[in-house]
This record gives structure tokens, C-alpha cells and sequence, in this order.
């Protein structure tokens, strides 16, 4: 029983803080994700690609050879 | 204690539970109404101006096979070229995934190693599974490999995931047991150690660009922690799943979190405004999530699910961009390299692919 107590106390004190913290409107938050992948979008390969695929270090080699 | 003093202490003790559990379901109201006051508008809706992701060039560019048994994690290099993976055949390998070649094969007394992680320098190697141990082993000989290998920190139950925090000497652990753990890695010492969960915990992250205080946990609860390293305390808690959490990863800004899971959706968690921000789910997708990563700019989530499917979604607009095909097995693991330029999917079909 005193185990419980002590967690449900434990509980109660991280709501009480949680139930504090400073927030942001929705609109808000969604508008400094999105100017985030905007500022980073130029340096995302998975996204916008290779400006060479000579650059991409995963490419298949080139199978002609010169002999 | 006499019998009436007994049943006295009894009745005041389950008063003040009474009265405690009042106080907590009176939070949790008031919490939920904070977070729907400013719930004014959907990401999507705001994301509507953006243009579509009309063409993503990803493509199949490496395959590494040498694992017996499942793939259960992997991770890249810092030199962002290597790759660790580790399996349910108690074998961990380091692949060169330039040239697909491995590097270095380690057998563990255990199978199921279900987690392993590159320390900052490059130079070790944590992981651990069913045996509840976090081990240690420097990158060196294999011989030297296994010989030089230390037990750093140890949980009552399996130890689901790891991660190196801020350097090579503390790691950070989750387990079956339904804790995290910090640990010194010198001294095999217990620096702190994080309760709150009630379900085995899954997945952690560190987050990113910060003084590396902050984690987040994923559990089988369906709840995702964010948690001060230094006080031990939960910072905030995030629900809406509705099952395990497998996966959680944070947004490359540091300000929100993606979770994936068995309910077969990924999430979207912003951590400003304190609540779910996007959900990505289709009716058409009924299989778990065992995996997510985003790409570096944050646009998209790349997620593994247990139908052998890798979906890529776009994490502004709550739209599935594509799938990539490939596993023949459930994909366990997921990981965007360091410098963004590759994805590695790792397999219960024994093998692990890179994606360019």
C-alpha cells in the first residue's frame, strides 16, 4: 500500500508539472515546422535528390570500362 | 500494531489513495483541456500551400547478406559508411555498405541481440538483448573484438534499445523492465535511472542539436516520454496510440517527435504545443509499424511495417508519398545515414538494404 501511495504520488507530481508547461497554438507550432523543412529542404538528398549522381556515394558503378 | 490501530492506519491509507487518484483524474482533465485550447488549426491545412512531393529518386543500391537469423537493429557509422547490424543469430557484423563487405563478424553468448549502437568516435560498439545486458566492444580484430568485450550495465528484463547520449562514456538503455537506464561505461555504474512507463519500453532517442538532455521513449504503455536526463523526471507524455509503441525518433529540429506502431499508424508529436500534430494512417495499411526515421530536413518519414513494405510519408501534408519494395520479410529496422544521403532497412529476411 505505502508503494502504491509513493507511486501515485510520483504520478500526481509529473501531471501537476505537466499540466504547467508553457505551450504554443497548433497553427503556431505547424508554421515553424514547416519554415524548418523549408530552410533544410536544399540539403536533404533522400528528398530532393543529387545534384550529380556522381556525388551519390551508393550509385552503381558504371558497367562500361574502358579498355 | 493493535488490530483496530491496524485497520485505521488501513482506512487512511486508502483515503489518501482515494483522494489521490481524484487529484490525478482532475489533472488529466485539466491537461487535456490546456492542450485542446490551442488546438486552432491542422498541420495539414496549414501545409495545404506547399506544393506535392511529386517524385522521390530513392532506389535500391546495396543488399548485405551474411546474417543466419533475423535482422533486429542496425546503425550507421559516424563516418557514414559503415553500418552495425545485429541479429537473432547472437551474431553482430560491421559491413563496409560501400562495397558490402563485412568487416568484422562478433558472436555473442545470446541470441536476440535486439539492439546495438556506434559510440560517437567510431571506435565501439554497444548492444544486448535477451541476455538484459548492455556489452561493450571496441572495434578492433575480431579476436581482440571479443576478448577486449565489457558488461556495462545489466536490467531484470531484455534490453529493447541503446544509445550512446553525449560521448563515449555513458550509455543510455531501455528495457523489458519497463525502465531506461544511464550508464557510466568506465565504471559499469548506474548514473540514473528513469520510471514511468508501464509497459515494456521499446525505442528511445536522444534529441538532436541540444546539451543532449533530453530523450524520448516509446512503450508497449502506448505512451511516449520525454524525459530530463539530469532529473530523472518525465517532461511530457504523449498518448493516441492504440497499441505498443515501437518506434520513436525525433524531428531533425528538435521540437517534435514521430512515433511508429502496432496500430499500424506513425504520429506526429509537437512538443511547443504539447500534442499530436499528424497522424499518418490508411485504411489500406493494417500491418504494425516496427520503425521510423526522417529524412534531414524533416519532410519525410520513412517507416517500416511488418507487410515487408517501407512507406514514405510527407510529414507536413499527412500524405504517403511512396513505398519501397524490396524485403521479403517484416522490415525491423529503419535509419536515415548521419549525412542524409542513405537509408538502411534492416529485415527479418535476414538481410539489410541500402536505399540512395
Amino acid at each position: 500500500m505505502a508503494a502504491n501511495l509513493q507511486q501515485q504520488r510520483t504520478i500526481n507530481e509529473q501531471l501537476r508539472r505537466e499540466v504547467g508547461i508553457p505551450r504554443i497554438q497548433v497553427s503556431e507550432a505547424s508554421m515553424l515546422l514547416m519554415q524548418y523543412v523549408m530552410e533544410h529542404e536544399s540539403d536533404d538528398c533522400l528528398l530532393s535528390g543529387f545534384t550529380s549522381q556522381k556525388v551519390n556515394p551508393f550509385r552503381e558503378k558504371s558497367s562500361c570500362n574502358i579498355l | 500494531m493493535s488490530e483496530s490501530a491496524l485497520s485505521a492506519s488501513n482506512a487512511n491509507a486508502n483515503e489518501k489513495m482515494a483522494s489521490l487518484l481524484k487529484e490525478a483524474e482532475n489533472l488529466k482533465t485539466k491537461l487535456e483541456e490546456e492542450r485542446q485550447k490551442l488546438n486552432d488549426v491542422n498541420l495539414s491545412n496549414i501545409a495545404e500551400r506547399l506544393e506535392q512531393i511529386a517524385y522521390v529518386n530513392i532506389k535500391p543500391r546495396k543488399v548485405l547478406k551474411g546474417h543466419q537469423a533475423k535482422v533486429l537493429c542496425t546503425d550507421w557509422s559516424p563516418d557514414k559508411r559503415h553500418i552495425i547490424s545485429s541479429s537473432q543469430d547472437g551474431r553482430l557484423i560491421i559491413w563496409d555498405a560501400f562495397t558490402t563487405n563485412k568487416e568484422h563478424a562478433v558472436t555473442m553468448p545470446t541470441t536476440w541481440i535486439m539492439a546495438c549502437a556506434y559510440a560517437p568516435s567510431g571506435n565501439f560498439v554497444a548492444c544486448g538483448g535477451l541476455d538484459n545486458k548492455v556489452t561493450v566492444y571496441p572495434i578492433t580484430s575480431d579476436e581482440e573484438m571479443a576478448a577486449k568485450k565489457r558488461t556495462v550495465g545489466t536490467h531484470t528484463s531484455y534490453m529493447s534499445c541503446c544509445i550512446y547520449p553525449n560521448s563515449d562514456q555513458q550509455i543510455l538503455t531501455g528495457s523489458g523492465d519497463s525502465t531506461c537506464a544511464l550508464w557510466d561505461v568506465e565504471s559499469g555504474q548506474l548514473l540514473q535511472s528513469f520510471h514511468g512507463h508501464s509497459g515494456d519500453v521499446m525505442a528511445i532517442d536522444l534529441a538532436p542539436n541540444e546539451t543532449g538532455n533530453t530523450f524520448v521513449s516509446g512503450s508497449c504503455d502506448r505512451m511516449a516520454f520525454i524525459w530530463d536526463m539530469r532529473s530523472g523526471h518525465v517532461v511530457q507524455s504523449f498518448e493516441g496510440h492504440q497499441s505498443d509503441v515501437n518506434s520513436v525518433k525525433f524531428h531533425p529540429c528538435g521540437d517534435a517527435i514521430a512515433t511508429g506502431s502496432d496500430d499500424s499508424s506513425c504520429r506526429l508529436y509537437d512538443m511547443r504545443a504539447d500534442r499530436e500534430v499528424a497522424v499518418f494512417s490508411k485504411e489500406s495499411i493494417i500491418f504494425g509499424v516496427n520503425s521510423v526515421d526522417f529524412s534531414v530536413s524533416g519532410r519525410l518519414l520513412f517507416a517500416g511495417y511488418n507487410d515487408y513494405t517501407v512507406n514514405l510519408w510527407d510529414t507536413l501534408k499527412s500524405e504517403r508519398v511512396c513505398l519501397l519494395y524490396g524485403h521479403e520479410n517484416k522490415v525491423s529496422c529503419v535509419q536515415v545515414s548521419p549525412d542524409g544521403t542513405a537509408l538502411s532497412t534492416g529485415s527479418w529476411d535476414y538481410t539489410i538494404r541500402v536505399w540512395a
